[in-house]
C-alpha cells in the first residue's frame, strides 16, 4: 500500500517537476502538521527541488485523499513552513537563501492557509475616521467630525455621542456590560469623556469629562481590571484616570461648587474629572498607550523612545530606543511581543523582556508610507494586521518576514486606524471617511496552532 | 774657590797664598826644627784641623779629589809617569780592598803615625826653614786679624792660621768643579813646558810659584819605604808637591772604581714620587683652571672629521672593514676565475652605486634572431605579399628594418646596405638616450575632492515623502509651523489661509481672505496662539484657536486687553484696526494692520511680541517693525538703501537682518547702528534664515545660489552652493538638528547637513545629503517655501502645484 503511493507521489511530482520545465535535484523531506485531521505518514518523500507551494499542497491532498479514500476531502490549500519560515519561493531557492543543507532530511510542517480576509461591508462616516474600537457586538468609533459613533456589526448606527468640541483621536471600550456600558474617548479638545451607553434605554450620557491635558488627547487604553484609564497626549504627558463612575465628591471643592450648579442645572453635565497620576518622561508627543500587565504601561512617543511605566510607583521602568518617530503600539499577550509602527515604512517587533542586546526582534518591511496603525490577532500569536498612509492594509504572519499574508488593497485614503479585538474581524478607518471590515474565517488552524507551548517562531 | 778669592783681596798681602802654600810643605819640618812644643802643638793642632775638616767633610774630600782627577785626566802626560803613580794606586787600593779592617787599621795608624811622616818631612824640607818661619809669623798675625775680624763667616777656630792644613781647607770650602784651580793660573798646559825653570807657573797676584826641591829616587824609595801613607800619597804635578788622600777621599775613590755614586748618602733607589701620574688624582697638580679649549670643542678636529666624513661618504675613504671586505671578495673571486659580463643579460637596476642613485642603463640592441640569419629557417621567410606589403609600408610603420633572405652559403651574402644607417641609428640611441628620470605627479581628480562624511552617517534627515496636504486651490506661498509641531499654517493665492494637522495631513481650519496671501508665520511665542498673515496692503494677526485651549483664551484675553493710552501717535504708514466683525472674529481674525502699500513678508521675533513688515515699494519706510503689546509701528530707517527683499532678527541678541537685493545688513536695534554688511555673491537675494545658534547665515537668492555666511569669518560668503538649476524660493535651518534646507523654482528641496561647532576654530561642516523631489513643476514655479518641522527631522514644502508635502 504504501509503496504504491509513494509511486503515485513520484508520479505527482514528477507532473509537478514538468510543469515547473525544469529537471533538478531532489531532497528527502517529511510532512508533518499539528492539524491532527489533516496528518500524513511519517515516511519521508524524495521531492524534486524546484517545486513550490502548489505542487506541494497538491502532493499533501492527493496524500490526503489516499490515505482516506473513504471520506473524501475537498482540496484544501495549504501553507508550508521550514524552520518555522514559510515556503513562499520554490524549495531549492529557499534553501539557497536560508543557506540550509539538503543533505538531510528536511522537515516540513504544514498548515491550512489562512483563507485571504473577505470584505464584509464598510461604513461611511462624515468625516475621517480617526480611532476604532471593537467589543464584539459594536464597534466605536471617533471621528473627524467632532462624534463618537456606535455601529452594529451589521453596519447600522446605534447611537452618536456628541459632547467633544473637537475632532475625536482615540476611543475605549471601558465595560461593556448589559444594559450598561462604559467607554472612554479622547479629542482634539484636550479632555477625555467617559460615556455610559445604556444598550436597553439606546442612552448615552457623558458621565465624566477628564481635563489635564495640554493638548490633543491621542491615546487611551483601559487595563485589564476596567478601572483605570492611561491616555497619552501632544503634551509628552500620560496620565491615569480612574474609569470607575461617580458622583462628585472626587472633585476639588470649587469645582464641586460649579458641578453642583450644573448639575442643579442640567442633569446630563458630566462631572470634572483630575488624573490620578501623571507620568511624565517622554520629550516629544505621545502616539500610542497600552497596559502590559496589571500595573504596567507601554507608551510610545514621537522622541523615538517606547517607555514602559510602572503604574502604581508612577515612574519609568524602562526604554526601548528606536530611530524614528512611533506612532502606535500593539501588545499580544499570546506572544508577550510588541509591535510598532513608525514614520519610516517598517513594522518592527520588539521583544520588551530582553533587556539588552537586540531588542528589535524583526522588522516587517512590505508598507510605503508611515505605520499609522497596527494590532496584533488576539487569537493568533503569529498575526497581526497593520495599516498605513500609503492606503494599504496588510495582514501579517510573523514567520513571514519579507511578505505579509494579505494585502488588502484598494483603499481610497490613507488608514488612520486598525482594530482586531475580535478574531474574526479586521477593521479599518482612515481618511476615506469610511469604517471598512473584513472577516477572517481561520478560527479552526489558528486555535489548534496556537496551542502549542512556542512563542514566536 | 769663590770665598778664598774674596778672602784674598781682603788680607791685602799678595804674598799670602804663595807662603800659605810654601807653607804646606815647609811648616811641617820647620816646626819639627823648631821646638817641640811647637811641633806638638802643631801637630796636635793639625790633627785636631784635619779631624775637624774630616767632619765638615767638605775640605778633605774635594781638594784631593780634584786633583787627582785632574792628575788623571793628565795621565798621557810623560813626565808624570802614570806606571808609578797608576801602581801605587793600584797597590794602595788593592790594599784598602784587601780589607776593611786593614783600612780601618790603617785610619787608626794614620793618627798615630801622621806626626811622624811630617816630621820626616821636615827634615827633608830643612833648607827653607828660616824664611817659612819668617813668613809663617807674617801671615798668623794677618789670620788672626782675619778671624777675629770675621769669625763668624768662615767658622774658622782662631788658631787656624797657625796651620797650613786649615786655611787650604777654607780655600776649597766653598769649590766647584767648573771654577779652575787658580793656585797656578797656568791653566791647563803640559807641565812639561816649566821643565827648564825654577817655578811651576804663577799665582793669581802673578808671583812665580818656585818649584819645590826635586826629589831623587833615593828619597822617593825611602819616602816608600819609611812612609806608611805613601800609597795614598800622590804628587800634584801644578804645585809640584804630595798629597795625602784622605779617608774620606779614599772612599770616593774606591765607590767610583767599584761603580758606586761616589757620593755615599746618595741613594738611588728612594722611592720615586710621579707628580705626573697618568692615574687621575683628587687634587690637581696645577691650580690654575682648566683652560677654555678643554672644554670647547675644537672646530679644526670637527672640520677634519667631517673632511673625512664626507670622503666616506662619498666613497673617497674606505673604512678598514669595507677594504677588508673588498679584499676578500677579490680573494672570492679570483678563487671563482674569471668572470665574463653578460652584454646580452637582463638590466640589473638593483645595483645602485653610492653617486648615482638612478642610473639609466643604455638601451640595448635586439638580440639577432632567426630572420637575421644568411640561411633562415623557411618559416621566416616572408611570402611575397609580406615582402609587398612591406615594401608599401611607411619605413616608421614597418615592424622589422630589413626582409629575411635566404643564401646558400656565407659566401653568398652581399654586403648589408643599412649597415651605416643602422650604426648611426645606434648611436643616436645612445645619445639620446635619457639620462634622468623625470617624476610625473600623477593625481586623480577625486582625490582634491574633499573629504566629506556619506550621508547614511548623518542622519536622521528627511528622504522620503510621507503626507501631502491637498486642499489648496492655488499656488501655496507660504507655510509656517507652530512651535509644539503640532500643527502649521499655510498662506496661498487662493486667498485663503489653512491650518493642517501635521501628523495627519488633516486640514483643520480654513480662512478665506480678501486678497492672495504671500506670507503667514506662526507666533514662536508658546505662551500665545498667534499668526500673522499679510495680505496686500495689510498683516492680519489671527488667533487660529489650535493647540492649548487655555493659551488660545488667554492670547484672546490678552489682545482684548489691550489699552489704547491717550496720548498715542498714530503713524500714517500704519493704521492699527481691531476686527470687531463678529462673523470674522468667529473665523479667528483679532487685529488688522493696514499698510500704505502692499506688504510682501512678515516675521516675528524671537519673543513673539515684535514682528516686522517688509514694503518692497515703501522707500524709506520699506521695513516696519512693530509690536503687539503696545499696538506701535515705527520705521527704524531714515534711507533707502536699496530694495528690501526681506528681513530677520537674530533668534537671542538684538541684531535685525536687511536683505537687499545684494547685500544684507546687520543692524543692532538697541545702538540703533550697523554692524555689519555682508557682500552676497548672488544678484538677487530671495530669502534668508539665520542659525538658532545666531553666527551663521543663509541666503538664497533667485540666480539658483545658497550662500552660507559665517558672521566670525568673513563678510563674504563662507560657501556658496550652487546645485539648483532655478531660482532658489527659500532656504531654511532646523531649529534642532543640524539640516537646512533651500527649496527651488526646479521642483527640487535639497537637503543639507550643515553642522556649526563650538569651537571656534572650526569651520562648519556642509554636506548636501538628499535631493527631495515631489512638486509637479506649475507655470516654471516649483517649490515656493520650505519649513521644518520644530522637532522632527522633517521638512513640509509648499508648491505652486497648491500641495504641501512633508517629507520624513
Amino acid at each position: 500500500m504504501r509503496i504504491w503511493i509513494f509511486a503515485r507521489v513520484l508520479k505527482i511530482c514528477k507532473m509537478a517537476a514538468s510543469t515547473s520545465s525544469s529537471v533538478g535535484s531532489h531532497l528527502q523531506a517529511r510532512f508533518f502538521t499539528k492539524q491532527k485531521r489533516f496528518v500524513v505518514g511519517n515516511t519521508p518523500f524524495s521531492v524534486p527541488a524546484n517545486v513550490g507551494v502548489t505542487e506541494l499542497s497538491s502532493l499533501i491532498n492527493k496524500l490526503l485523499n489516499e490515505d482516506k479514500a473513504e471520506e473524501d476531502i475537498e482540496n484544501v490549500e495549504f501553507d508550508f513552513l521550514i524552520e518555522g519560515e514559510f515556503l513562499r519561493v520554490p524549495l531549492a531557492s529557499h534553501f539557497e537563501v536560508t543557506q540550509t543543507s539538503t543533505e538531510a532530511v528536511v522537515d516540513i510542517e504544514y498548515v491550512v492557509k489562512q483563507t485571504a480576509p473577505e470584505p464584509v461591508g464598510s461604513i461611511l462616516h462624515d468625516d475621517w475616521v480617526s480611532c476604532i474600537h471593537n467589543d464584539g457586538d459594536r464597534i466605536l468609533t471617533g471621528c473627524y467630525d467632532n462624534g463618537v459613533r456606535l455601529w452594529g456589526r451589521n453596519g447600522d448606527n446605534i447611537a452618536t455621542l456628541q459632547y467633544h468640541t473637537d475632532p475625536v483621536k482615540c476611543v475605549c471600550w471601558i465595560k461593556s456590560g448589559d444594559p450598561v456600558s462604559l467607554l472612554v474617548s479622547g479629542s482634539h479638545d484636550q479632555t477625555l469623556i467617559i460615556w455610559e451607553w445604556n444598550e436597553r434605554e439606546k442612552k448615552s450620557q457623558p458621565l465624566h469629562v477628564c481635563k489635564g491635558h495640554a493638548m490633543s488627547v491621542d491615546a487611551v487604553a483601559v487595563d485589564q481590571s476596567q478601572t483605570r484609564i492611561c491616555s497619552g497626549s501632544f503634551d509628552k504627558m500620560l496620565k491615569v484616570w480612574s474609569a470607575v463612575p461617580s458622583s462628585g465628591e472626587e472633585e476639588p471643592p470649587e469645582i464641586q461648587e460649579q458641578q453642583k450648579k450644573r448639575v442643579r442645572r442640567d442633569d446630563s453635565t458630566p462631572i470634572i474629572r483630575t488624573p490620578i497620576s501623571t507620568l511624565d518622561g517622554h520629550k516629544e508627543a505621545v502616539s500610542s498607550v497600552i497596559w502590559t500587565g496589571k500595573d504596567e504601561v507601554c507608551s510610545a512617543s514621537w522622541d523615538h523612545t517606547i517607555q514602559m511605566w510602572d503604574v502604581a510607583q508612577g515612574s519609568n521602568k524602562s526604554n526601548l530606543t528606536g530611530t524614528k518617530a512611533f506612532l502606535s503600539l500593539s501588545h499580544s499577550p499570546l506572544n508577550g511581543l510588541l509591535a510598532s509602527g513608525s514614520v519610516d515604512r517598517h513594522v518592527r517587533l520588539w521583544d520588551p523582556r530582553i533587556k539588552d542586546g537586540a531588542v528589535v526582534k524583526s522588522s516587517l518591511t512590505h508598507h510605503n508610507g508611515w505605520v499609522s496603525s497596527v494590532a496584533w490577532s488576539p487569537s493568533n500569536k503569529d498575526q497581526l494586521l497593520s495599516g498605513s498612509y500609503d492606503k494599504a492594509l496588510k495582514l501579517w504572519d510573523i514567520r513571514s518576514p519579507k511578505a505579509p499574508l494579505f494585502n488588502m488593497t484598494g483603499l481610497d485614503d490613507k488608514i488612520l486606524t486598525v482594530d482586531w479585538s475580535i478574531p474574526d474581524l479586521l477593521l479599518c478607518g482612515g481618511a476615506d471617511n469610511c469604517l471598512h471590515m473584513f472577516s477572517t474565517a481561520e478560527a479552526l488552524s489558528t486555535t489548534e496552532s496556537s496551542t502549542d507551548g512556542n512563542i514566536a517562531d | 774657590m769663590a770665598t778664598t778669592s774674596r778672602k784674598r783681596p781682603a788680607r791685602g798681602k799678595r804674598n799670602d797664598e804663595l807662603e800659605e802654600k810654601l807653607n804646606l810643605f815647609v811648616d811641617a819640618p820647620a816646626d819639627d826644627d823648631d821646638e817641640e812644643k811647637d811641633s806638638d802643638k802643631s801637630d796636635s793642632d793639625l790633627s785636631e784641623g784635619f779631624d775637624e775638616e774630616s767632619g765638615s767633610e767638605q775640605e778633605g774630600e774635594y781638594d784631593p779629589f780634584a786633583n787627582f782627577d785632574e792628575n788623571d785626566s793628565d795621565e798621557d802626560d810623560e813626565d808624570f809617569k802614570p806606571s808609578d803613580v797608576s801602581d801605587e794606586e793600584d797597590k794602595s787600593i788593592s790594599d784598602m780592598s784587601e780589607g776593611e779592617d786593614d783600612t780601618s787599621e790603617d785610619a787608626d795608624d794614620e793618627e798615630t803615625k801622621e806626626p811622624v811622616t811630617l816630621r820626616k818631612k821636615g827634615k827633608q824640607l830643612k833648607k827653607g826653614k828660616q824664611q817659612g818661619e819668617s813668613r809663617k809669623k807674617k801671615a798668623v798675625t794677618d789670620d788672626v786679624i782675619e778671624s777675629s775680624s770675621r769669625p763668624a763667616v768662615t767658622g774658622e777656630s782662631p788658631k787656624e792660621p797657625l796651620d797650613n792644613q786649615p786655611s787650604q781647607g777654607n780655600d776649597y770650602e766653598f769649590d766647584s768643579s767648573d771654577e779652575e784651580d787658580i793656585r797656578n793660573t797656568v791653566g791647563n798646559i803640559p807641565m812639561e813646558w816649566y821643565e827648564g825653570y825654577k817655578h811651576l807657573g804663577y799665582d793669581v797676584k802673578g808671583q812665580r810659584i818656585v818649584k819645590p826641591e826635586g826629589r831623587d829616587k833615593l828619597d822617593e824609595f825611602l819616602n816608600k819605604m819609611d812612609n806608611p801613607d805613601y800609597w795614598r800619597t800622590i804628587f800634584d804635578k801644578k804645585l809640584g808637591k804630595d798629597v795625602v788622600l784622605n779617608e774620606e777621599q779614599l772612599l770616593t775613590i774606591q765607590r767610583i772604581q767599584q761603580g758606586f755614586y761616589p757620593e755615599t748618602t746618595f741613594d738611588p733607589y728612594e722611592p720615586y714620587i710621579d707628580h705626573f701620574t697618568y692615574e687621575k688624582m683628587i687634587h690637581p697638580v696645577t691650580r690654575r683652571p682648566a683652560h677654555k679649549r678643554s672644554f670647547i670643542p675644537s672646530l679644526t678636529e670637527k672640520d677634519k672629521v667631517s673632511k673625512l666624513v664626507h670622503a666616506i661618504k662619498m666613497g673617497w675613504m674606505k673604512l678598514p672593514s669595507e677594504i677588508e671586505a673588498d679584499r676578500k671578495r677579490k680573494e672570492e673571486e679570483e678563487k671563482k676565475g674569471p668572470k665574463f659580463y653578460d652584454l646580452w643579460g637582463k638590466e640589473d637596476n638593483t645595483k645602485m652605486t653610492r653617486r648615482h642613485h638612478a642610473h639609466i642603463a643604455a638601451p640595448k640592441m635586439k638580440l639577432p634572431g632567426h630572420e637575421e640569419s644568411y640561411n633562415p629557417l623557411p618559416e621566416y621567410l616572408p611570402t611575397e605579399e609580406e615582402v609587398l606589403a612591406w615594401n608599401e609600408q611607411d619605413a616608421e610603420d614597418r615592424k622589422s628594418d630589413f626582409v629575411p633572405k635566404k643564401y646558400d652559403c656565407l659566401r653568398k651574402v652581399p654586403y648589408y646596405p643599412r649597415f651605416i644607417q643602422d650604426r648611426f641609428e645606434r648611436c643616436l640611441d645612445l645619445y639620446l638616450c635619457p639620462r634622468q628620470r623625470r617624476m610625473r605627479v600623477q593625481v586623480e581628480p577625486e582625490e582634491l575632492l574633499p573629504k566629506l562624511p556619506r550621508p547614511k552617517d548623518l542622519q536622521p534627515f528627511p528622504t522620503t515623502q510621507a503626507i501631502v496636504y491637498e486642499g489648496h486651490k492655488s499656488y501655496v506661498r507660504s507655510i509656517s509651523t507652530d512651535q509644539s509641531g503640532e500643527w502649521f499654517v499655510s498662506g496661498s493665492d487662493d486667498k485663503t489661509v489653512r491650518f493642517w494637522e501635521v501628523s495627519t495631513g488633516r486640514c483643520m481650519k480654513t480662512i478665506e481672505m480678501a486678497d492672495t496671501v504671500l506670507n503667514v508665520a506662526w507666533c514662536p511665542n508658546p505662551a500665545v496662539c498667534l499668526v500673522a498673515v499679510c495680505a496686500e496692503n495689510s498683516i492680519y494677526i489671527i488667533n487660529p484657536h489650535l493647540g492649548d485651549k487655555m493659551v488660545a483664551s488667554g492670547t484672546d484675553r490678552l489682545i482684548e486687553g489691550y489699552e489704547r493710552p491717550e496720548e498715542m501717535k498714530t503713524s500714517p504708514l500704519v493704521e492699527w484696526i481691531v476686527v470687531e466683525d463678529e462673523e470674522k472674529k468667529e473665523q479667528g481674525f483679532r487685529l488688522q494692520l493696514k499698510h500704505f502699500k502692499a506688504v510682501k513678508q512678515v516675521t516675528w521675533h524671537g519673543k513673539g511680541d515684535y514682528f516686522s513688515a517688509v514694503i518692497p515699494d515703501g522707500g524709506n519706510s520699506s521695513v516696519l517693525i512693530h509690536q503687539l503689546s503696545k499696538r506701535r509701528s515705527q520705521a527704524p530707517f531714515k534711507k533707502n538703501k536699496g530694495l528690501v527683499q526681506c528681513v530677520a532678527f537674530h533668534p537671542t541678541r538684538p541684531f535685525f537682518f536687511v536683505a537687499t537685493q545684494r547685500y544684507i545688513r546687520v543692524y543692532h536695534l538697541m545702538k540703533q547702528e550697523l554692524t555689519k554688511k555682508l557682500l552676497s555673491s548672488a544678484r538677487w537675494v530671495s530669502s534668508i534664515s539665520i542659525h538658532p545658534a545666531g553666527d551663521n547665515v543663509l541666503i538664497g537668492s533667485y540666480d539658483c545660489r545658497v550662500s552660507w555666511f559665517d558672521m566670525d569669518l568673513s563678510t563674504k560668503p563662507y560657501q556658496t552652493l550652487r546645485h539648483h538649476r532655478k531660482a532658489v524660493r527659500q532656504v531654511n535651518y532646523h531649529h534642532r538638528y543640524p539640516l537646512f534646507a533651500s527649496a527651488s523654482d526646479d521642483g527640487a528641496v535639497m537637503i543639507f547637513h550643515g553642522q556649526v561647532y563650538n569651537d571656534l576654530l572650526q569651520n562648519p561642516l556642509i554636506v548636501p545629503v538628499k535631493i527631495l523631489r515631489g512638486h509637479v513643476i506649475t507655470n516654471s514655479l516649483g517649490v515656493l517655501a520650505c519649513e521644518f518641522h520644530p522637532t522632527q527631522p522633517w521638512i513640509l514644502t509648499a508648491g505652486a502645484d497648491a500641495t504641501i508635502r512633508l517629507f520624513t
